[in-house]
């Protein structure tokens, strides 16, 4: 009896002391609360696999050629760059000296006109409120467009609050700034011209050469949000005659939490800096430089620079492709934009007659963007389409397709099909469509008050 | 003259590192990597098909060695963090 129970208890202790291979500890964070094995259930959706994703303008996954890169860094090359006394220090300080180097060989710039940062959003701030704040006392005017970037928006709205002027230039329906009225804008008291290269939401390629040109004229230094653009067009510092230009990691297949600033030394340009501190990064952005992050964004940018012509070259036949496969389906597809001057990567389309959420709640399987949704957690339509001149039910169904480096061919095919099935079954319920196709103008109808 | 390790590769060792690197390439769990490597492979090796300069083979060689190593790390790691529901392109 006593024997039975010793074997119990022994096999007992056994059995709940088996020793698993791989710490469980990060598990615990690990989302086994919504994925199974037949699918994924959240937030009352339930799909049978991971989407395919499609929004690169979003956020890009990390290539492994660059995690490879970043991982001795948080495995044992664990020092702080700025530590001057020992090997750790040594090795870190020369990993972020490279990495700074191969942003700088990517815009054409010197490494010494590099600075690090915790991305383009920061970059952005420094850029806008560290200029003006700088030379506040003879330069109280900025001229930005309508369609830039939240972050350099609240800035200039910020710098407003202060007591500086902005003026906000509008843009045509092709999303494109009309040169002649950036000229008329410009005041001898202008301080900043700040222009994004690629926009994030439309993809449409501003005429950065053209507007350095004017800048260089007036004498005025040019800022512009080069996050969308690097690595994707060829960016060269000299030709775009730009002051400052921000960078961001995440956007080129590197990590998320790192970007950089760049910062022309001839003429050079001052600004105040944003985070005080110890003086790093030559006392523009104080804080220890994260090294993991930093090599991760230089091993991009390199990589970036080397696959360019053939991302490139992929990523113009998949849009044509996508957009192709779209218009052969259905009609009244838009593209919000101008098609000529377009990053190949992002296609922003309005589909007409289709209500926009519903649109979005029959594509879980596809992870896209509305044109909507990623300005504002309200339903309010997005502030870059409104710019444009889209109607309201327009700029509603509009959405954007991001292809980048890991798209294939059959992932275009499948977004093609879903998005096709999805707009012709709203169609077919949609009361407005019907009225359309026996040839009524929606606009001319009278809606009665009931 | 480079050190680049490799030397002028023969035509059976590059044969050899194009059927290793699609192999591992084949290895991944993630379904847009897995199509990435297999056909950056194939692209790279078709456009340096015709290469007949010595010091642009071996540093074309060495550049695939290095890259091999890369991949089968990665393709480890990539395993070892794996989601338990897979791409719905692998459906």
């Amino acid at each position: 009896m006593a024997s039975k129970l010793l074997r119990q208890t022994l096999t007992k202790t056994y059995t709940t002391a088996v020793i698993r291979r791989f710490s469980t500890v990060a598990a615990v964070a690990s989302p086994s609360e919504y994925e199974d094995p037949t699918g994924i259930t959240m937030k009352g959706v339930k799909i049978s696999g991971r989407p395919l994703y499609l929004d690169m303008q979003a956020t890009t996954p990390v290539d492994p050629r660059v995690l490879d890169s970043m991982l001795p860094f948080y495995l044992s090359r664990y020092g702080n760059p700025h530590s001057r006394t020992h090997l750790y220090g040594w090795e870190s300080e020369t990993a972020v000296e490279t990495a700074r180097a191969q942003v700088a060989a990517l815009i054409g710039a010197s490494p010494k006109e590099i600075v690090f940062t915790s991305g383009a959003t920061e970059s952005n701030n420094i850029s806008i409120k560290g200029v003006m704040h700088f030379y506040k006392d003879k330069k109280r005017h900025v001229i930005t467009t309508q369609t830039e970037h939240k972050c350099v928006l609240d800035s200039c709205r910020h710098l407003q609050q202060e007591g500086f002027e902005v003026t906000y230039l509008p843009v045509g329906s092709d999303g494109l700034i009309d040169l002649d009225r950036l000229r008329k804008e410009i005041r001898p008291d202008t301080g900043l011209i700040s222009v994004m290269a690629v926009n994030n939401e439309i993809g449409v390629v501003q005429p950065v050469e053209e507007i350095g040109k004017i800048c260089k004229e007036f004498n005025v230094p040019f800022h512009t949000d080069a996050a969308q653009a690097l690595g994707k067009i060829k960016v060269d510092v000299e030709k775009w005659n730009v002051s400052l230009m921000s960078l961001s990691g995440h956007k080129i297949y590197g990590p998320k939490g790192v970007g950089a600033l760049y910062m022309r030394r001839r003429p050079r340009i001052r600004v105040e800096p944003q985070m005080n501190g110890g003086g790093q990064e030559r006392g523009i952005r104080s804080g220890t430089v994260p090294t993991p992050l930093v090599v991760g964004m230089g091993a991009a940018c390199e990589l970036a620079m080397k696959e360019m012509e053939y991302d490139e070259k992929r990523i113009k036949g998949l849009q044509e492709r996508l957009l192709n496969g779209i218009r052969e389906k259905i009609d009244g597809v838009v593209v919000n934009g101008s098609m000529d001057r377009r990053y190949v990567g992002n296609l922003n389309l309005s589909f007409a007659y289709v209500e926009g959420e519903s649109l979005l709640m029959g594509l879980k399987e596809v992870a896209v963007s509305s044109g909507s949704a990623c300005t504002s957690a309200s339903l309010e339509p997005s502030y870059v389409l409104r710019a444009l001149g889209v109607d309201e039910d327009m700029a509603h169904t509009s959405i954007r397709f991001g292809i980048g480096r890991f798209t294939t061919e059959e992932e275009i095919d499948r977004a093609v099909e879903l998005t096709v099935k999805q707009v012709e079954k709203l169609r077919e319920m949609s009361p407005l469509y019907e009225m359309v196709k026996e040839g009524i103008d929606i606009k001319q109808i009278q809606w009665a008050q009931h | 003259m480079a050190a680049s390790g490799a030397g002028v590769p023969m035509r059976r060792e590059v044969l050899q590192l194009y059927r290793s690197l699609l192999r591992v390439a084949r290895q991944f769990c993630d379904y847009n990597i897995r199509e990435y490597s297999k056909r950056r492979t194939m692209d790279a090796f078709r456009d340096n098909k015709n290469l007949r300069d010595p010091s642009q083979l071996s540093a074309a060689f060495s550049h695939g060695k290095a890259q091999l190593e890369v991949a089968k790390r990665q393709s480890l790691l990539y395993s070892l963090y794996a989601p338990k529901v897979k791409s719905i392109m692998d459906f």
